[in-house]
């Protein structure tokens, strides 16, 4: 084998004791001693390391780089930044691959195509061919000039951090890229791979320092994995490999690149792309891609067989070639890959889903069929001259619960939830009585809730929102023709119609501000009726055409505690344009300090407000620790003459506007949006509030604001918590000195004692970890769901929270507590001592508390801040009686 | 280690006759397991199956292969090692005594003729390797 390429770590794979073969004209470790199988395991649950550096890689320089790379290849490049990655396709003329790649933009200037090692000449002639007529562009072959090694797996993050020298893991989302000192060299970092684990990274480095760093990343732990369990781990994630799911198929015909589901995300025909090779085919493949997707069942011509991922049902095993054959007797359809692989048995359900250290084996692959086929659809796969049974399913695995990559097997796709047992009404009923009040005593007199989006309301505010408007209608709009008077639909609404009018008095009051709009029975409601007013209030000048979206949105991502329903994934979704170059939702985010986290860093947000120009701009978080800077972006966006709409999601704060916390309107904010539920005392509702006349510029906002409400948004708004909240809003007003002020120091308090009893607390020390009523205890990486549920064990409720650093909620490595709901059940800051030793006992002792919480909670039964005394008493038990 | 009583095929099986039943039991070499890796399928003849030598009698697979097994003689089944299929790792450890694979009935006590002996079989299997 003296002919064969040898990559620069091929002497260590050697001494590890690797089974050597030939593999695109490189010798290369098929396995090392412990076999594929273990291999495959070894990455699922720890980290596997492989030597990938016989693959091919192109380095594109030049003024007409770009473009090349437009022409040349199916992905949108120019949607990528610095620092960003992004899976393509080579396309040929007809709408085939000629190879499929991944291109990084590690530093501007500069594209890395990382190709198969058995197309690199294919390629290159291919790109050079091209380069004459194309110009401009400078590539180069640099393969043997720098290493690639891949490591993959749940350790993968923890080994790479305890090896970082400088510089940090780029963000924790796929495809993120950065550079990184690691063993004395420059490592340029990907967070990408090949494996379908959600923790992956593949390092870049010059040849010289790729044996050194081999030897590190395996003295961490890493377990090294040759080209078998590669193979095995890519199939397990349904991913394609040339050759088998791209290219041709063994007769000698094109696979259209769209038969790969992978081609929705690496296929664009954005304008910015222009005319590239194989747009045509590929745009006539789109097409009856579409109609796939829609499950459409007309014949397609282009696209008549896709790949699928299939498991055999019957114990047998379909290698790569096996006919397919479908019920109609259809012939042509074929197996593409298929083998069996070993996945780690599981234990436990939802969350608390483990791995066991027993071991399976399943027989699984992907298949070329006919399109039309659905998932769940029996199919017969010839294996040995018989034919076996298989079975289409969505999927072989999941990615979305880090750390780890989580095996679907074919028979249990979905979660078998347990059947209501069978029993008479009457007993149904008993039994849902006695659970009611269960919870009730578990959760009002037995349990710390430290949710910080949760409170108890008081008994009065309970008390009225079951009164007699509960179940009555009310709706009503301005009237032009009757000078702007709100006219009601219905009869009877007299009392609602002036509860109505008070609750926006109260609001306004505490507010600041001259528009309320409480109909929104929620926060979520009340951002999307602000969006949609924004959408309607720009499409106002012709109703004729498409309403245009929300042009550019600046908000608080998600990891650095934006809430969901500012982002696209929520509430954002219908009225956010699609940002014409990277193709995604036009969103930019606050950027924030490298020495704080959870502060936004308004020095950098100049520049990005001039670049961006966003119509709107949301302040906000459901992870918040301090003040928002609505004073500075206000004069940022004031000084550069931006119309920018300075929008502040209240919702966790709503009950802190005050002096001792943030007033949003004098700051300068347009809108303010909450819900009344959280820190604020009310009922579970919405409110929109803006400080606007009807001679000001933003005044046909607000008028939208009312429009998208009703009828935008509701018709009944729910009357009966409508009267609760307004009582709510008397406590506040009345109490709102002492209250927030205790709020505030109780959170510090928590925060300090949780430290001094040895806990992690995030945020800064200088002042007292929060500025809000919410705390962040940092526990072990992926830990936060377990360690939630142990505080539940013991009647401590949090909830756990993914930090900045995390990449989901599964991952969660934090806790969420939150003092206002304990606040108003009169704890003062001398009680959260022992509050954070019990937490304490719990997390880093592993005890059970719940006995010492239950007597812990006897001291405080009543509700403070609310209106008391005997004649309350007595108007109580009158409201009580009339229920 | 190859045992010295028992007999061997070109195609990696090895063959022991308890003369006294006239029943041949077979299995796979070590070396044959080694080359295969992780073993994760077996499927073997029940008993009643003819069974022709040189012919296929069953499959043996890998993560990355699947190879059939052959008779080495030419009978009937006898008795298949029916717990062999979910301790496939069995064959790696131990392929001579609890990896045996098939007993197959065969009509005299010459059927074992023709089969390599471990000296031949030692000299073809180190020919296949520098090949």
């Amino acid at each position: 084998m003296s002919e064969l390429r040898k990559t620069v770590l091929h002497g260590r794979h050697v001494a590890l004791g690797a089974k050597m073969v030939e593999f695109a004209g490189w010798e290369m470790p098929i396995q090392y001693p412990t076999g594929i199988v273990t291999e495959h395991l070894k990455t699922r649950r720890f980290a596997g390391l492989f030597d990938v550096s016989h693959m091919g890689r192109f380095v594109f320089r030049g003024s007409g780089a770009l473009a090349f790379l437009q022409h040349a290849l199916t992905n949108n490049a120019a949607a990528l930044e610095v620092e960003q990655a992004q899976y393509t396709i080579i396309p040929n003329d007809k709408g085939g691959a000629i190879d499929d790649a991944y291109l990084y933009r590690f530093v501007d200037g500069e594209y890395l195509l990382v190709v198969n090692a058995g197309n690199r000449k294919k390629d290159w002639d291919h790109f050079q061919a091209m380069r004459a007529a194309l110009g401009q562009v400078e590539i180069r072959d640099e393969s043997e000039i720098m290493a690639m090694i891949s490591l993959q797996g749940p350790l993968s993050k923890s080994i790479l951090s305890n090896v970082l020298e400088s510089g940090t893991l780029p963000e924790p989302k796929r495809n993120a890229l950065g550079i990184v000192e690691i063993a004395g060299s420059r490592v340029l970092l990907a967070r990408t791979g090949y494996t379908g684990e959600p923790l992956c990274f593949e390092l870049f480095v010059d040849c010289e320092a790729a044996g050194p760093l081999w030897d590190l990343l395996v003295a961490q732990g890493a377990a090294p994995v040759g080209l078998g369990a590669r193979d095995t781990l890519r199939l397990e994630a349904g991913l394609p490999l040339y050759g088998h799911e791209l290219g041709v198929d063994p007769e000698g015909r094109e696979i259209p690149i769209f038969a790969c589901p992978l081609a929705k995300t690496a296929v664009s025909f954005s304008p910015l792309k222009e005319d590239f090779v194989g747009r045509a085919a590929l745009l006539r493949q789109n097409e009856e891609f579409k109609e796939f997707l829609l499950q459409d069942d007309a014949p397609r011509s282009v696209l008549p067989r896709v790949i699928r991922p299939f498991a055999m049902v019957e114990r047998s095993i379909a290698r790569a070639g096996a006919k397919v054959l479908s019920a109609d007797g259809r012939r042509g359809d074929y197996v593409t890959s298929g083998t069996m692989v070993p996945y780690w048995k599981t234990a436990g359900e939802k969350l608390a889903t483990r791995f066991t250290d027993e071991v399976g084996m399943r027989a699984i692959g992907l298949a070329l069929v006919d399109s039309r086929l659905r998932v769940g659809q029996p199919i017969r796969v010839e294996v040995r001259g018989c034919t076996a049974e298989a079975v289409l399913v969505p999927f072989h695995l999941r990615s979305e619960a880090p750390p780890y990559a989580r095996p679907v097997l074919h028979d249990s796709l979905e979660a078998k939830r347990p059947a209501a047992p069978a029993a008479p009404t009457l007993d149904k009923v008993q039994r849902l009585l006695d659970m009611a009040a269960e919870n009730t005593v578990w959760r009002q007199r037995e349990c710390l809730n430290l949710i910080p989006s949760e409170m108890t309301t008081s008994p009065l505010v309970r008390l009225l929102s079951v009164m007699d408007p509960a179940f009555r209608y009310a709706e009503h709009k301005q009237v032009r023709a009757f000078y702007n008077a709100e006219i009601f639909y219905y009869q009877g609404t007299d009392f609602i119609e002036e509860v109505e009018r008070m609750l926006e008095d109260e609001l306004r009051t505490y507010l600041g501000c001259t528009q309320v709009e409480t109909r929104v029975i929620s926060g979520q409601m009340a951002n999307t009726a602000v969006f949609s007013a924004l959408v309607d209030c720009a499409s106002q000048i012709d109703r004729t055409a498409e309403p245009r979206r929300l042009r550019q949105v600046l908000n608080h991502p998600i990891l650095h505690g934006g809430h969901l329903s500012a982002q696209p994934m929520g509430a954002l979704r219908d009225y956010i344009a699609r940002d014409p170059k990277t193709e995604r939702p036009a969103v930019v985010h606050f950027p924030t300090m490298s020495s704080n986290p959870y502060r936004t860093d308004v020095a950098a947000c100049g520049e990005l407000l001039e670049r961006t120009r966003p119509a709107l701009i949301i302040f906000g978080k459901s992870m918040v620790l301090h003040p928002e800077p609505v004073r500075e972006i206000r004069a940022l966006v004031d000084r550069l003459g931006l119309r920018a709409v300075l929008m502040y999601d209240m919702a966790h704060v709503l009950g802190l506007v005050g002096p001792h916390f943030q007033e949003p309107f004098r700051d300068g904010a347009d809108v303010v949006t909450g819900s009344t539920h959280k820190t604020f005392f009310g009922t579970q509702r919405g409110v929109v509030a803006m400080n606007s006349r009807p001679e000001d510029a933003r005044w046909p906002l607000w008028e939208a604001v009312r429009r998208r409400t009703f009828p935008g948004s509701v018709s009944n708004h729910h009357l009966g918590t409508l009267l609760g909240l307004l009582m709510a809003a008397h406590e506040m007003n009345h109490f709102r000195d002492a209250y927030q002020t205790q709020v505030l120091g109780n959170a510090k308090a928590l925060a300090a004692a949780l430290r001094r009893a040895g806990m992690n607390v995030a945020g800064d020390p200088a002042l007292g970890y929060t500025q809000t009523h919410q705390v962040l205890v940092e526990v072990d990486y992926a830990k936060g769901p377990e360690v939630a549920r142990r505080l539940e064990e013991s009647n401590i409720i949090v909830n756990y929270q993914a930090t900045a650093n995390e990449e989901g909620f599964t991952a969660a490595g934090a806790l969420r507590l939150g003092v206002a709901e304990m606040t108003r059940f009169g704890m003062r800051e001398a009680d959260f001592e022992p509050v954070a030793e019990m937490m304490a006992d719990v997390v880093l002792r592993g005890r059970s508390v719940q006995d010492l919480v239950k007597a812990f909670r006897q001291k405080f039964l009543g509700m403070t801040f609310c209106f008391t005394g005997k004649e309350i008493e007595t108007r109580i038990e009158q409201l009580h009686r009339l229920i | 280690m190859l045992p010295e009583d028992l007999k061997y095929t070109k195609t990696h099986e090895w063959a022991r006759l308890d003369a006294g039943a006239n029943v041949v039991t077979m299995g796979i070499t070590d070396f044959a397991a080694e080359q295969l890796g992780d073993i994760v399928f077996l499927e073997l003849p029940k008993p009643g199956a003819q069974v022709m030598k040189e012919t296929p009698l069953g499959v043996i697979e890998s993560v990355k292969v699947a190879v059939d097994l052959y008779a080495p003689v030419t009978g009937e089944v006898a008795e298949f090692n029916a717990p062999l299929a979910d301790n496939l790792e069995t064959l790696g450890r131990d392929p001579y005594g609890q990896g045996w694979m098939v007993k197959i009935k065969v009509a005299d006590a010459g059927a074992l003729s023709g089969l390599l002996s471990p000296e031949e079989y030692r000299k073809y299997i180190e020919s296949e390797a520098s090949r």
